[in-house]
């Protein structure tokens, strides 16, 4: 007894630093720690004044260039909508709409919270699971792909950036549709690297890469950048830089993506397997 | 007592408030993350005892953490270079060793004697963090140098705030 009284006397720093430890990597250890909706509200009573003010702000900076961007998306959208009526008159349409199903829902959102100088990037919008969001809906911002919903709370979502190194999508070359994972490599929060692109398919820089919707997140051809760079490797697939189509440092408004159909298709691939 | 639990307080404060409306903001190539919040566990008094250090760089670590939306990556490195601090001063102590109730400042032991001191500290907490943060060793040498640059911006930052304050 008293020897172990003078041990504990003589290593109770020790001691005390491997609990506080223990207690630290546990806490790292959890790695799903996001996906804890517990969690995440208790960030965010944590920390909401302040970041709000600190959101308000930016964004206040940065109206003019979000004007512009809806501006322009506006016009886009109303271009698209003039083609889509001149369509549905000039040919029979079926007035039923049964079989013409809405797949994709989208709903705006706002940040809250943003990172982009971490190696493990995420993000936080003011929307949750009361305004209907869950995991794995995908985020667009700018017309470009932003992220992937991993986490809800009643009132928010943590999103994780493309900025992540633990963030892999499936994307594929506009021009020839090969397809492809595409990946951040934690250097430059404007590129990201595309591989499993085999080399004999023709690249060249200035191509558009865009999601192939295989993954059920993310909708069709959802641009994600350009390439501005490629090698050849000594293996069989290039190596190809891309320029990403969102500038994370200027997220302020996302569109979150619903997928309709996604329990229906992750059922059917249940079945396959 | 009374009046130094509230220097130290406020200086707790400030710190966190810097490092996370700006420090945190910075984004520099990717390579340059300074995290300031470390200065908090270098200017305690050199007589604190080891386990209220301890604690109270897990708590500064926490806060970081809670803000940052990391769990436990800073309270790790935070809680190393407590532990470390200890030997450290023992390790660079002048030849006449500490006076009692001293603080380690540049003022009073030399700015040389300060920056070895904040070197060896914020070397050591750099490193485990972007370890830590990146979790995995591929890349090895490239980590190394973000730890290493992010130090050597801590640092400047650092060594500024010790002019700053006790200019003052």
């Amino acid at each position: 007894m008293r020897n172990l009284l003078n041990f504990l006397e003589r290593y109770n720093n020790l001691i005390i630093f491997l609990i506080l430890e223990g207690i630290a990597v546990y806490l790292l250890g959890t790695r799903n720690y996001y996906h804890n909706t517990r969690a995440v509200n208790g960030v965010r009573w944590f920390t909401y004044g302040i970041e709000e003010k600190i959101n308000n702000t930016r964004s206040y900076l940065s109206l003019h260039e979000i004007n512009e961007n809806l501006a322009s998306e506006n016009t886009a959208l109303r271009n698209s909508i003039n083609r889509l009526v001149r369509n549905n008159t000039s040919v029979f349409f079926s007035v039923s709409d049964t079989i013409y199903q809405q797949q994709y829902q989208y709903t705006t959102a706002r940040l809250t919270n943003n990172s982009v100088n971490r190696q493990k990037n995420f993000f936080i919008i003011n929307k949750g699971a009361k305004h209907g969001l869950e995991k794995d809906m995908a985020i667009i911002a700018d017309g470009g792909v932003a992220g992937v919903i991993v986490g809800c709370s009643e009132n928010f979502s943590v999103a994780m950036s493309v900025l992540n190194l633990d963030f892999r999508l499936s994307a594929r070359i506009k021009s020839n549709g090969y397809f492809g994972s595409l990946s951040w490599n934690g250097r430059d929060y404007r590129k990201a690297t595309l591989s499993d692109i085999p080399q004999h398919v023709s690249v060249s820089v200035g191509d558009t890469i865009e999601t192939t919707g295989y993954s059920a997140v993310f909708p069709e051809g959802v641009t994600v950048g350009t390439i501005i760079d490629f090698e050849k490797p000594g293996s069989d697939f290039y190596n190809i830089t891309v320029l990403l189509e969102t500038d994370y440092r200027k997220l302020h408004f996302v569109d979150v993506v619903a997928n309709n159909k996604r329990k229906e298709l992750i059922e059917l691939e249940k079945q396959i397997q | 007592m009374i009046n130094s639990i509230l220097r130290f307080g406020l200086i707790f404060i400030l710190l966190v408030l810097l490092q996370v409306l700006l420090f945190n903001n910075i984004q520099f190539s990717g390579y340059v993350n300074p995290y300031i919040y470390i200065m908090f566990i270098l200017l305690l008094p050199v007589e604190i005892p080891s386990w209220l250090l301890l604690i109270l760089s897990f708590g500064v670590g926490m806060i970081i953490d809670f803000y940052s939306g990391t769990p436990g990556m800073h309270s790790s490195a935070s809680v190393l270079a407590g532990f470390v601090r200890p030997f450290v001063l023992r390790f660079i102590s002048p030849r006449d060793g500490y006076e009692p109730g001293a603080n380690p400042s540049m003022f009073i032991y030399g700015f040389r004697w300060f920056l070895v001191y904040t070197l060896i500290i914020v070397l050591v907490h750099h490193t485990a963090l972007f370890y830590i943060e990146v979790f995995r060793f591929a890349d090895f040498f490239r980590t190394l140098l973000r730890a290493m640059l992010s130090s050597l911006f801590t640092i400047v930052f650092v060594l500024i705030f010790e002019f700053y304050r006790k200019g003052r």
